[in-house]
Order: C-alpha cells, then structure tokens, then sequence
C-alpha cells in the first residue's frame, strides 16, 4: 500500500483557503466526510461501507471557533512530526499537545480536558482529508489479532528499511502480534494454508492453539479480542489479499458480536468509512455460533436480560440495523440479517465456548466440531 | 367658610407625648437620630414647598462624645433650610409645643399631618441632655435673623424661649435648627440614614441636599428639577370617606351656617340634586334648613346615614401630586450608578374613596446590593421615606405578591425579589391611611394593594425589557470575547502552516473583525426582534388580565447596542450559508 495522501500538500491547502477567505471577510468552512451510517453505501461487489457524498462543513462561529484552532493546532504538531518521521500514539499526540500549550500560554484557550477532545480533532483531520490516521504518523495501540500458524510467514520492512523473517512455525505457542502497518508486511506460506479461523475470544483462540489445532490443521488461527482493532482488520486484510484463503470467523451467537465485530471486520464500520477499504475483508464468514447449531449440538443458550442496559441496547442496535445499516439490509447478506432477525425474535443468545459442553470429556470436540461446520460449508 | 386657615392652633398633649416618645419616632437612640432629622427636613421641605422655594437643606451629625444614657452618644444634629422661616412667635409654638400644626386636617399631601413631630424631637433633647432646640431664624420681613433656645413646658404644653438675641445671617430667609441628643448613628441598612437621604432625594427632584455625617466627607446632590412641586389645592371631605364622629367634628367649623349650605360647601361631591335625593329619602327641607350648630347628634346621625346611602361621585383626585416620571427618572441617578432603570406614574385614582397616586421607581444599581440580597424596597408616603416596621405595609404586600420571575428577577416564594435592585414605591394621598402613631406601615387595604400591584407589574414590564437586554448583551459580549479569544491563534497557526507573511495576518485578522461584526449585528437582530415579540405577548396578557401596559416609553430606552457591538458597522445584506457539493 503506497502512501495515499500528501498531508502537508493538503494543509497547506486548506489552510491557504482558509486565510483567503479570512482576508476577504468571509467565513472560513472546512469540510470534511459525514463519518455516520445515514452517509454509508454498501455495494456487495465492492464489499465494505464506503462514504456518501455527504459532508459536514464547520463554518467559522462561535460555537465552531474553538474546534477550528484547535484542529489548526494539531495539524501543526502532526506535520512536525511527519516532517521529522516521528510517530505517535493518540494518546501521546494528547500530551504532546497539553506540552506545547503548556509551555505557551497563548495556547491556554486550546487546552484539552481529555484525550477524547485531541482524539476527536485528529479524526476531524482524518475527515477532512480523506486520510488514514496512519497518514498522520498516528497509530492506535495494537490490540489484538495474536496469529498462530505452522505455515505462515511474515516479512516486514522496518522504518529504516531493513527486513525481518518472522517464521510463525517458529514460535512455539507464542503468537505472532501484528502491527498496524499491514503495508510493510508480506505474507508467504511455506505449504499451502487451508483457511484462516478468526477467534472472538483470545483466550479461546490459545485453547485451541495449546490443545493442537496449528499442529493438526494448516491453517492461520487468530485472536480478535474483542472488536476488531485497526491492526487486526487490516491483518485481516492482508491475509485476504495475499493469501486468498477462506476465511471464518467464530464467535458468540448475539446481535453485540454480529454487528459491532463481524460487521466491522467484514465490512467495516460507519465512523472509519475512509478507512474501510483497507481494513476490512469482505471475504470473511460467519461460522458460527448459528441459531441452528443450538439445536444441532444441543449447546446451552439462554435468554437475553432485557433488563440488562448493555444487552438491551445491542438489541435496539439491532433493530436499528435491520431499518438503516446498508450492509445488513442487502440481500448477499441476508444470511446474516436472518440471525439478526431470529436473535430479536427470540431473544436468546449463546456463546462460542458453549462448544465445550457438547463432549466435556473430549476436549477436541470444539475443534471438531469447527472443521465439521467447515467442511459442511455450514457458515453463513 | 371656614376654610382650614394656615395659622398655628395647639392643643394640649405635652405631657402625654414627652411619655409616650417611642410612639413618635423615639423607641431606641438609632431611631431617635433619624427621626429627629426627619423631622427636621421634612418640616424644611414642606414649608419650602408651601412658599415657593426651591428648597437647599444642608444636615450636619456631629458625634461629641458619650452620650448621658447608657450605649448612647452624645450627638449633634443641625438642619438649615432656605424656606420662608419661622416668625418668633411662631418658633416658640412650632418647637416647643405639641399639636401646634398649620397643616392639620387641611386635606393636603404635605409631609407633616398633625404637629408633633418636631416638638418631640424638643422634648427628647430636652430629656437626654436638659437642652432644647436652639434655633436660627428669619423670615424676609425681618431685618435681622433671631438666635434662640425654645424648651417645651411639659405640664402646660407650652413652649419657653430662652436666650433670644438677633444674629447675622446671610440669607434672605430660613430656619436652622439644633438639637444636641442621646443617639446612636447608623449609617446603613433600612432603618440607616443613609436610606432616608436616598430616599428624600429620591422623591424630591428639586432638592439640594448636602449633608455630612460624623467623620464622612461632606455629599452634595444637586437638584434636577427646577420647578417646586405644586401642591394641588386641598379639596373638601368626602362624606363616604368619612365615620359620624367625624362628620359631627366637621360642623363645628360651620357654626350658623344652614345645614343645607354646610353640606354643599363643606363637603366634596354633594349638588342641589343629590340634596333632592336626600330629601327623597325622608329627609326633610325643614331639617336641611336648620343651623348646623342646632342639630342634635341624632339629627346629624339622620342625615349621615342618609347620605351614606346615597350614590356620589368618587372624590377628585385634583388633590394629589404626583413626582413625575420625568423627575423620579433623573432622581434615581442621583442615588447611586444606575445600570438601568424603569418608572411608572399611575394616573390619581381612587382607592377606598379616597385619591391617590401611585409611582414606582425599579433601577439595578451598580455598586449597592448584589444577585443574592433582596433588592432594597424604599416605602414613600407623602413623599416620606418609611423605614419601619415594613412587614405589614400596603407597598410590601404589593411588591411580595407580584411574579417577578415573569420580568426576570429572581424571587424566593412569598417573599421580596432578589438581585442589586432599589424598588421605590411612592403613594401620595392627602388622606394616607397609617396602621399606627409612628406612621411606619401604610393600611393595606385590597383596593390600594390592587392598585400598587399594577405599578408594580407595568414598572416590571418596562424593567424586564432591559433585563432581557441585559442578559443578552452580555451573552453577546461572551460570545465576542470567545472568537477573539481563539481568533489570533487560528490565524496565526494557518499563516505558520501556509508560510504567509505579516501582512496577511494583519488582513485575515481584519477580516475576522468583519466577520465578528456582522455576527454582533445579526445577534442585534435577534434582540430586538425577541424584545418585540415579547412586547406583544405582554400587550395580549394585558387584554386578557385588564392590565393595562405601560403606556409611555422612557427617555432612556436606547441602550447603545448597536454602537457598541458593531465593530465596523458594516451591514450583512443577506446571511445566505453557501453550500457546496463534495468533491
Ligand atoms: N423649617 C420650617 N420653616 C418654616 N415653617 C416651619 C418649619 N418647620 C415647621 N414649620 C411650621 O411649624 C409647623 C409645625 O411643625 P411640626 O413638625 O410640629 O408639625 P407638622 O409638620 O405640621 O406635622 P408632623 O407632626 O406630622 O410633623 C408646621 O406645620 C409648619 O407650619
Ligand atoms: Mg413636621
């Protein structure tokens, strides 16, 4: 992936419109790309949520005044940093900028309460330049995406240029932590790799990993933790591209997992429509846990506490989703619409390590059970 | 007729009231301080009023040490005017003697009613510290002005003149007089002198008040009017307003005059027709042809009750004055920074048969009070400050049972509205209904409370709207101060980020000064639009409650919005938001 965007080309645009416009007594507007669902497309071919043309235009007042200068303020820090190659996380382009306001008390005004202000303002940058944060010299923290596999090799190109061989046979149980900066990866197998299985659960993606699935099967088998980080939807990505290999993933049977981290690795996400194309792989399936494997392996499920404010808002999401989310309202996703469906009508929700109850003392049952909805093509 | 003539009468009391001082004014030596100048200046301001004369008062309080009584200081009270002055005769009377009164029962709105209170102010400098009043005076007739020291003769409600010797004055004319007491100064609070000189200033715009108390510096408050109040001529009782006693009392002026002849003269409002009316009611021209002076209380019971069954017009109200909302305007800049303010002059109307006038007078004051304190409610009856005992009181009432939340103070329940505001309530009347002696409370009849209310709420509605001003301007002042908080930094960070030079800056910072500009005056907009979309709604709360809103607008209505929020008073034509389609 080569460098999309000359950022400092792109501010000194902006800001030279924003002065001729402050010189002729007009308003300065900056605009920047509706990051919302009601500006999301789905096209099913393309595969991932791209932006409308919708955009938000802030035009200089005095309620925009303050979010104007501070994003000014940042955008001079991040090109500082671009220009000497220095990267940051969020969370240190926050105290960089408390440092510099410190140190000057004219900034005083800018000063940010908490990292969600900063954080906002360098996704308001991202916005208005169609970039990604990564073009900012700004990386998230890298969570998630932990990658076992007996075949797989990695190659990355550092900074400074120099190459690393990760042979991921090598690791013994330790797995491989993927950076978020896919395009300095390349992906090799030593023998040809039968599918990639994404894991919601971590913990249970290392059951599986100790108990010998890398060993058995030739496959790549990763952790997303949780909602998928940047790094593990642009890993996910790369594999896609590279190594164009099924891919599945298996988590819990509930709308939480189905739209928040299936949606968004398979798809992306409303907020990141910029960043969609790269970080996500439409090619992902969903293996499970389906509403039919309830019955077929008689797991143990049950009801969804309505009362429960968490639970009860994935529902409402839900519902949301089937009314307004372009991706669970086309028809190549109907499959998982369906569950979408089933989970409002019924309320019941069901868990990926409930797979372990079905044969307690066979502590291979789950990975059976796997390759059985595998080789089945029972995933949606 | 015997029309009330101005000559002094008395009547013996001395003793009753060198007793029963705390009742007129003398119940702590806080009070005693303050009502003897009140006294004083309210005789200054009334005989000045009654000869012509724009009145210049000075007041001096001296402490000189302590006081014989216990707590008490030895203080020294002087009062001068440049009123018509008192003939020598006339001042052994007017300070030594108890009732001696040239305003008694005449019908008037002037601020002494009964001839007490500067004989008791004699008396009690008399008992603290065994010294009359000593008094300076001269009238133009006199080539020289008299010196002299008058005591009251308590058991005969006498006046004695002491050491009498002519003095070089230099004025044409003009009463000083000194009273050496047991006091107590309190400068501040209600009952403080401090709110009885406001408050005299207040109400009197053509007076010229100086004054310096204990070791302040002298104040000097320059009259804004030039013309004296006319007192309007005291119109003849009204027989509904009156009780039998009363009206028995009332023929012995009358004497031999026909009773007919003494109803029509010597009352208001009582015609040959309404006299016919009477006799329809059984009362019989023989009776009505009769002396005056030979009816028996039963007759005179006969005709009263006769009359008070009959239909009269309502009394005049050609009888009382009014300060004018003009004067009470220029008179509240006199007490203090006014940020803003709002008057109402009712028209006179008549509240339980009797004439009155209503004014009110509502500034916030820059420097007096704060947005936690109750605003300072001053009480005028007569023109005379009332500082006590204001619980009770007609013009409390009032104030308490108006919704000031609706003009956009804020107020506790049941109680005075808060924030830096002076409230000043005035009712003029010649017949001033008091709930006791001291003249501290006035009765709150429902007619009279009703009538002071709408003041109340047509001076609040005139107030709300610099109110809402107020509020709007200052956000409009924050949201000004906001921009030019970040604007330099906005500008300067794009010119670091383009490399522009100086002059660039210079003209983007220029820009946004427009740009700001035109913000301010659409957010004038706003503000007068709000302003008269309020105006309206309070026109149609009007029709609907028969509150009648304010009818004039003051003077001072133009708050410079404009000026001062236009930074280059360039115009917006058209606010069109351009909008332009994505890349
Ligand atoms: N400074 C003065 N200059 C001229 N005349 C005065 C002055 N002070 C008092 N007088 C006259 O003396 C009379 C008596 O005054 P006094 O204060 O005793 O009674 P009052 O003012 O009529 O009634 P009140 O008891 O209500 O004060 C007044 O009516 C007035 O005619
Ligand atoms: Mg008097």
């Amino acid at each position: 992936m080569p460098a999309r965007i000359n950022v400092e080309k792109l501010s000194v645009e902006m800001c030279e419109k924003l002065l001729r416009d402050l010189e002729r007594g007009k308003r300065p507007v900056l605009e920047a790309t509706k990051c919302s669902l009601d500006n999301s497309l789905y096209n099913p071919k393309v595969g991932y949520l791209t932006p409308g043309d919708k955009k938000v235009q802030t035009e200089l007042n005095v309620s925009s005044v303050k979010k104007m200068s501070r994003t000014i303020f940042v955008l001079e820090l991040i090109l500082r940093n671009i220009e000497s190659g220095a990267n940051n996380t969020k969370r240190e382009v926050y105290y960089i900028a408390k440092g510099e306001i410190k140190h000057n008390p004219t900034l005083k005004p800018l000063d940010f309460e908490d990292q969600n202000e900063s954080d906002e303002i360098i996704d308001f940058i991202c916005e208005m330049m169609e970039c990604y944060r990564e073009d900012l010299n700004c990386f998230a923290n890298d969570r998630g995406g932990q990658t076992y596999s007996g075949q797989l090799i990695v190659e990355e190109t550092m900074p400074d240029g120099d190459k690393a061989v990760i042979d991921l046979s090598k690791l013994g149980t330790a797995p491989f932590q993927p950076k978020n900066r896919p395009q300095s990866l390349k992906l090799k197998a030593r023998k040809k790799i039968d599918f990639c299985l994404i894991v919601e659960s971590e913990g249970t993606a290392n059951t599986l990993v100790s108990s010998g699935f890398t060993k058995r099967n030739n496959v790549i088998l990763l952790g997303a933790q949780g909602v998928p980080s940047n790094a593990v939807r642009g890993w996910t990505k790369l594999i896609q591209e590279e190594l164009a290999i099924p891919i599945y993933f298996f988590g819990d049977l509930d709308a939480y997992t189905l739209q928040n981290i299936f949606r968004t690795l398979k798809a992306g996400s409303a907020a990141s429509l910029i960043r969609n194309q790269d970080f996500s792989a439409p090619d992902v399936k969903f293996l499970g846990v389906l509403p039919e494997d309830i019955k077929k392996y008689d797991l143990p499920d049950y009801a969804v506490k309505e009362n429960d404010a968490t639970e009860s808002r994935a529902l409402k999401k839900a519902r949301d989703a089937l009314e307004n989310d372009p991706f669970f309202q086309d028809k190549k996703n109907k499959g998982l619409s369906d569950i979408l469906k089933w989970l409002l009508k019924n309320k019941r929700r069901c868990e990926q390590q409930s797979f372990f109850s079905v044969n307690p003392r066979d502590p291979l049952m789950p990975e059976k059970i796997i390759l059985d909805k595998i080789k089945n093509k029972n995933f949606v | 007729m015997a029309k009330a003539s101005a000559a002094i009468t008395s009547s013996s009391s001395a003793e009753y009231f060198s007793k029963n001082l705390q009742q007129v004014g003398f119940s702590s030596y806080t009070k005693a301080a303050l009502t003897t100048i009140k006294e004083a200046v309210d005789n200054s301001l009334d005989a000045c009023e009654d000869a012509d004369i724009l009145p210049e008062i000075s007041v001096t309080v001296q402490r000189l040490g302590e006081g014989s009584g216990k707590g008490a200081d030895h203080i020294r009270v002087c009062v001068e005017d440049n009123g018509p002055g008192l003939l020598p005769e006339d001042v052994v009377k007017v300070f030594g003697e108890y009732l001696a009164s040239s305003k008694f029962g005449r019908g008037r709105c002037s601020r002494g009613q009964q001839g007490i209170g500067i004989s008791a102010a004699t008396t009690w400098a008399q008992l603290t510290h065994a010294r009359g009043a000593l008094v300076i005076t001269k009238t133009t007739k006199m080539r020289q002005a008299i010196k002299c020291q008058v005591e009251v003769d308590i058991k005969n409600n006498r006046g004695i003149l002491k050491e009498k010797e002519s003095y070089d004055w230099d004025r044409p004319s003009g009463v000083s007089c000194d009273f050496l007491i047991d006091a107590r100064i309190q400068m501040q609070g209600e009952g403080g002198l401090l709110a009885y000189l406001n408050g005299v200033t207040l109400v009197n715009p053509h007076l010229t008040l100086h004054y310096k108390i204990l070791d302040e510096d002298w104040v000097h408050i320059e009259r804004i009017e030039n013309t004296v109040p006319k007192i309007p001529e005291p119109t003849e009782p009204h027989p509904h307003t009156m009780k039998l006693g009363e009206f028995i009392a009332h023929s012995h002026l009358f004497g031999k005059t026909r009773v007919s002849a003494w109803l029509k003269t010597g009352f208001s409002r009582i015609s040959d027709g309404i006299l016919k009316e009477l006799k329809e009611h059984g009362v019989k021209s023989s009776l009505l042809e009769r002396a005056v002076s030979s009816l028996s209380q039963e007759e005179f019971k006969f005709i009263f009750m006769g009359i008070q069954k009959l239909k009269l017009m309502a009394p005049s109200t050609k009888s009382v004055l009014s300060i004018g909302e003009a004067g009470l305007a220029k008179s509240i800049q006199r007490i203090g920074a006014v940020d803003f303010f709002a008057v109402m002059s009712r028209k006179p109307t008549i509240c339980d048969f009797k004439p009155v006038l209503v004014e009110v007078a509502i500034a916030r004051m820059k420097d007096k009070g704060s947005e936690e304190e109750s605003i300072a409610l001053l009480r005028f009856a007569n023109r005379v400050p009332l500082q006590f005992d204001k619980a009770g009181c007609a013009m409390t009432k009032a104030v308490v049972s108006v919704n000031w939340k609706a003009y956009g103070l804020a107020q506790p329940k049941n109680s005075l509205p808060l924030g830096p505001y002076i409230m000043a309530v005035s009712v003029v009347s010649p017949f001033i209904k008091f709930k006791n002696a001291s003249k501290e409370t006035v009765d709150a009849s429902d007619e009279l409370v009703e009538e002071l209310r709408r003041a109340l709420i047509q001076a609040g509605q005139r107030l709300s709207k610099h109110i809402r001003r107020e509020v709007k301007e200052a956000d409009l002042e924050k949201k000004r101060q906001h921009i030019e908080l970040f604007a330099p930094i906005l500008v300067d960070g794009a010119c670091r980020i383009s490399k522009a030079g100086k002059g660039r800056r210079e003209k983007a910072l220029e820009g946004l000064a427009k740009i700001l500009g035109r913000e301010a005056h659409l957010a004038e907009k706003e503000l007068t639009e709000a302003i008269e979309h309020s105006e309206a709604a309070l026109e149609k709360l009007a029709q609907v409650t028969g509150v009648l809103p304010a009818v004039q607008e003051e003077p001072e209505e133009q708050v410079e919005v404009g000026e001062q929020m236009s930074l280059d008073g360039i115009e917006e034509k058209k606010s069109k938001k351009e909008k332009r389609k994505g890349k």
